[in-house]
Parts: C-alpha cells; sequence; structure tokens
C-alpha cells in the first residue's frame, strides 16, 4: 500500500503511482530508467537528473508532490541506493523514486532546495553510508561523532577496536562449563 | 467605689511625662542597653559562619585539578565567552530603586518622632517638611515616567513614522 | 588546614567518622543523568509511591551540586566522553551508580558499534544495579548498598599500628 499505516479508502488518492511514472516519462523520457516493483511500484531516476524531476513533482499541480516523507539509503553488494518517498498532501498519492550509485564513490545533488526535510535525512545518510550530498548546506554527521573512521551501516564496515582509549569489546565474565580455560 | 479605683495608685506628680522605664534608671545599664540584642544575634551569626567554614575546611576533601576547574557547560567543552551583555534596563531599574530606597529610609525616623511634634502643636510644619521631601524626589519619579524608562519592554515606534 | 588523614596515631576518633558518613548518606543529591528508558524508572524511583527523597536523596540538574551520579540509560561512545567530563566536574566525594543492564555492560546493544560496553569503561563504579530496567525498588536497594558502603568509609580514623595494638 502507498502509505502504510493508513486504510486507501480514506486516503482516496488522486493519481495511482504508476501514472505518475508516466506523466514523468512524458516528461522526462531519458532520466527515468525503469518503473514497477513487487510490492510497492517504484521508479529508478538517472543520477543526474534527480533534482530536476523532484522540482517538476513538487510544482506540477496535478502531482503536487509536496512532503519528502523520508529519504534513505541501501547498501547492496554492488551499488549503493537512494530512496526517495514522496507524498502530496493536495492529492494524497504518494510515489517512491531510487537511484543507483557506484559504491567507490557515491556523489549526488541534494534535494534540499526543494523540500527541506532533506536536510537532516541526507545528513544521516552521509554518516552512515558515506554518500556525498553536493550543494548541501551542512554535510557533516549527525549521529556518530565527528571524529569517528568509517561509515557503520554499510556491509564491509569493521568496528574499530578502541575510540578515545575506549575499547569496545566486552568480555564475558560467564565462565562456560563446555569450553577449557 | 472611687476609693477603690484609687487604691495602689498614685497620680504622678509631674503630669503627662512618662516614667523611665527601671531598667534605664539602674545604675549598671547605658543608653546603649537596647543594643544588646543584636549583638548577640550577630555574634551568633558569626559563630555559625565561622563553624561552617570552619568544618569545611577541616574536613572537605580537596582535589582540584584541570578538567574538574574547567567552566561547567553540561559535559561539552566550553566554548565561546562567559561574558555576556545585559540589558540596560535592569541598571535603570536599580538606579529608581535605590533612589526610593533610600526616600523610605529617611521617612521613617520622621514616622517615629511624628508624635512628639503633635504633642508640641507643629504638626503641620512637620508634615510639611516631609511632603516637600517627598514631592521634590515625586518630580523625579515623573520624569523617570514620562521618559519611558520605568517600561520593562519598551515598545519601538512604527517604522513608518520617524522620531 | 585538612584534618584527612593527618591525625597522628595516638589521636583518638571513635564515633566521627560515623557522624561524617551518616551526614553524607543522609543526604546524596542524585545527578538526573537519564539516558534512555532506565530514565524512567528512575523518575519512578523519586516519585510519590516508591519515594527515594526519603532517604535524602533529592534531584539536582548540575553536576556542580550533586555527590551522586545514577547513570541510567545506554552510554554510547559520543556520550561517553561528555560523561567523564561531567564526573570530573563533580565535587568530592562522589558516588556513582550504574543502573540498568546498558550501563552495567552494554546490556541488548553490546554488539551494537556505537554503543560504550558498560560504564566501568569509563567511570569508577560504586554499585551496579541489574535490570532491564530495574523496579524503583531494586534501585532503591542500590542506594541503600551504597549508603552501607558510604559508612564503612574512613576518613579520620587511622589504622592503629600492630606493635603498638600488643603493647595496648
Amino acid at each position: 500500500m502507498p502509505v502504510s499505516g493508513v486504510p486507501t479508502r480514506l486516503l482516496n488518492p488522486e493519481m495511482e503511482a504508476l501514472q505518475i511514472y508516466e506523466r514523468l516519462k512524458q516528461r522526462f523520457p531519458q532520466q527515468i530508467v525503469e518503473s514497477g516493483g513487487k510490492l510497492e511500484e517504484f521508479a529508478v531516476i538517472d543520477a543526474a537528473g534527480v533534482v530536476d524531476v523532484c522540482r517538476f513533482l513538487r510544482d506540477d499541480p496535478e502531482t503536487a508532490i509536496d512532503c519528502l516523507s523520508n529519504e534513505t539509503g541501501v547498501d547492496y553488494k554492488d551499488r549503493i541506493e537512494v530512496v526517495y518517498h514522496l507524498f502530496s498532501y493536495k492529492h494524497r498519492h504518494s510515489c517512491v523514486l531510487k537511484v543507483k550509485l557506484p559504491r567507490e564513490n557515491p556523489v549526488i545533488a541534494t534535494v534540499e532546495g526543494i523540500w527541506s526535510a532533506a536536510n537532516w535525512m541526507e545528513r544521516e545518510i552521509f554518516d552512515l553510508l558515506g554518500v556525498t550530498f553536493q550543494g548541501h548546506s551542512d554535510m557533516r554527521r549527525i549521529l556518530m561523532p565527528e571524529d569517528w573512521p568509517g561509515y557503520p551501516l554499510r556491509k564491509d564496515f569493521v568496528e574499530p577496536q578502541e575510540y578515545h582509549g575506549i575499547s569496545t569489546v566486552r568480555e564475558s565474565p560467564i565462565i562456560r562449563l563446555d569450553q577449557k580455560h | 467605689m472611687a476609693e477603690a479605683l484609687s487604691e495602689g495608685w498614685e497620680a504622678n506628680p509631674r503630669g503627662a511625662q512618662r516614667e523611665r522605664t527601671s531598667l534605664s534608671k539602674a545604675k549598671y545599664f547605658s543608653m546603649y542597653s537596647n543594643y544588646g540584642v543584636p549583638l548577640a544575634l550577630t555574634v551568633i551569626g558569626l559563630l555559625f559562619m565561622a563553624a561552617m567554614v570552619g568544618l569545611q575546611k577541616l574536613l572537605a576533601p580537596n582535589n582540584p585539578f584541570r578538567r574538574k576547574l574547567m567552566p561547567y557547560e553540561c559535559g561539552e567543552p566550553p566554548t565561546g565567552s562567559a561574558w555576556i551583555n545585559f540589558n540596560v534596563r535592569f541598571y535603570l531599574i536599580a538606579l529608581v530603586f535605590v533612589v526610593f530606597e533610600v526616600e523610605v529610609a529617611f521617612i521613617y525616623p520622621v514616622a517615629t518622632v511624628y508624635l512628639d511634634w503633635i504633642r508640641r502643636g507643629q504638626r503641620w510644619f512637620a508634615l510639611s517638611e516631609i511632603l516637600i521631601f517627598l514631592l521634590i524626589l515625586f518630580v523625579g519619579l515623573v520624569y523617570v515616567w514620562v521618559k519611558r524608562d520605568l517600561e520593562w519592554i519598551k515598545k519601538v515606534p512604527d517604522q513608518d513614522s520617524v522620531t | 588546614m585538612s584534618l584527612l588523614n593527618t591525625l597522628p596515631d595516638y589521636v583518638l576518633t571513635t564515633k566521627t567518622d560515623e557522624l561524617i558518613n551518616w551526614m553524607r548518606k543522609s543526604s546524596l543529591w542524585y545527578m538526573l543523568f537519564g539516558l534512555a528508558c532506565c530514565a524512567i524508572e528512575l523518575m519512578h524511583t523519586g516519585g510519590p509511591r516508591s519515594d527515594i527523597e526519603r532517604f535524602g536523596a533529592t534531584p539536582r540538574a548540575s553536576a556542580r551540586q550533586s555527590d551522586l551520579m545514577i547513570i541510567a540509560g545506554t552510554l554510547t561512545l559520543k556520550m561517553a566522553l561528555r560523561t567523564r567530563l561531567l564526573y570530573d566536574q563533580m565535587p568530592d566525594p562522589k558516588y556513582i551508580i550504574s543502573m540498568g543492564s546498558c550501563s552495567n555492560c552494554g546490556g541488548l546493544f553490546q554488539l551494537a558499534y556505537s554503543v560504550c560496553d558498560g560504564v566501568d569503561k569509563v567511570l569508577p563504579v560504586d554499585v551496579y544495579v541489574p535490570g532491564c530496567p530495574p523496579r524503583p525498588e531494586a534501585l532503591t536497594e542500590g542506594l541503600l548498598k551504597l549508603q552501607d558502603k558510604i559508612m564503612s568509609e574512613r576518613w579520620l580514623a587511622r589504622e592503629r599500628r600492630t606493635d603498638q595494638a600488643a603493647q595496648s
């Protein structure tokens, strides 16, 4: 379901997600790579055209998407994806956009100028996955300490042995009887 | 009945003047004897303070080191200066307060001896003196009032009207 | 000028240590250091039903005015540095109660990357109160155990040397 927790009969969306993607394809034929999905329909956007697509979605009176519900990142083995969950309070419809980025140097333009909710969300993605957002006003870590090495939510993250002299391993005092000690 | 009433009581030959109290008639006390009570209180207060500070010097552990003496900023390393500008209205209100507090301090002795002035028949003289004193200071109060220095939050005039 | 640890052997202090310790244990002002869910139980321990204030313990917001620090909740590595600074800024004599599993050993989140496994990696803890979260009665017992520990402290009394004990 498009927006979890709200029954569809109350939501009464103006446009289905697929219709929104059709409208996007008419306008940006080269940016939309594919659309469709098993659980929820999503559209994969080319990384270069993210800002134009999002600005069109916000300013177009038919889609009028004025709320960025969530922006998050996913680390697959071969790529990093940034996922945008969008919602329109005016028309009460929602859609999902995904952007695929390479793992070596994940860089993408920021949508903070379009929806200011993206400020902290992009800081979190930068903090935990290492995706740099160009044009962001305050690109720094938000959850981890400022001098933390590495990006914790990546699949190849190795926990440091100590942090400022505090060791991150705790020996268990329980003596197991089945092991020799 | 009149004899019963006047028994054990003699009319004072000196008229309306009150008798001095027996305490002040005794030979060993001077006119400063009424200050004994504040003296005792002061001494007790000083002993209390000495006990507090003395016990702290004797019994309290004292381990100062640099991190302990840093300015407290809820666990973060302190940034910026600890001195801030404060609003000048505190100074103005304090100034006005001091003036009128001193005025009240001057009125207290007048109130104490006012009954004697009435008995001497110079009631209107005393009253007019103290009223002139109050009037002079009242002029100052009116000045401060009109100049809007008593307003805690001054209303800023509109942008259009230029004063 | 301090009398601590300076009295010579021939000075007898009989109940002075008990008096000082009794005064200190009956007025343990704790710093509100509720970090996570244990903070709710800490608030309830100070509440009306299980009242910790009948033992003299009242909450203070500042480290400078408290002599007990009850660490209630998960301590992250980012917070551990600040906790150490706050502990350093408390005036002596100061005590620490570690409340709940997360501050005892990292608790449920011991394997997480951002969690400091136990507050005793940064601070010297006097009493550990286990639980997730510990009931107010458990925290009250922890406070009473800390009071017993305070009563056993020696400030003025010194150990009598064995040869003196043999002579007397």
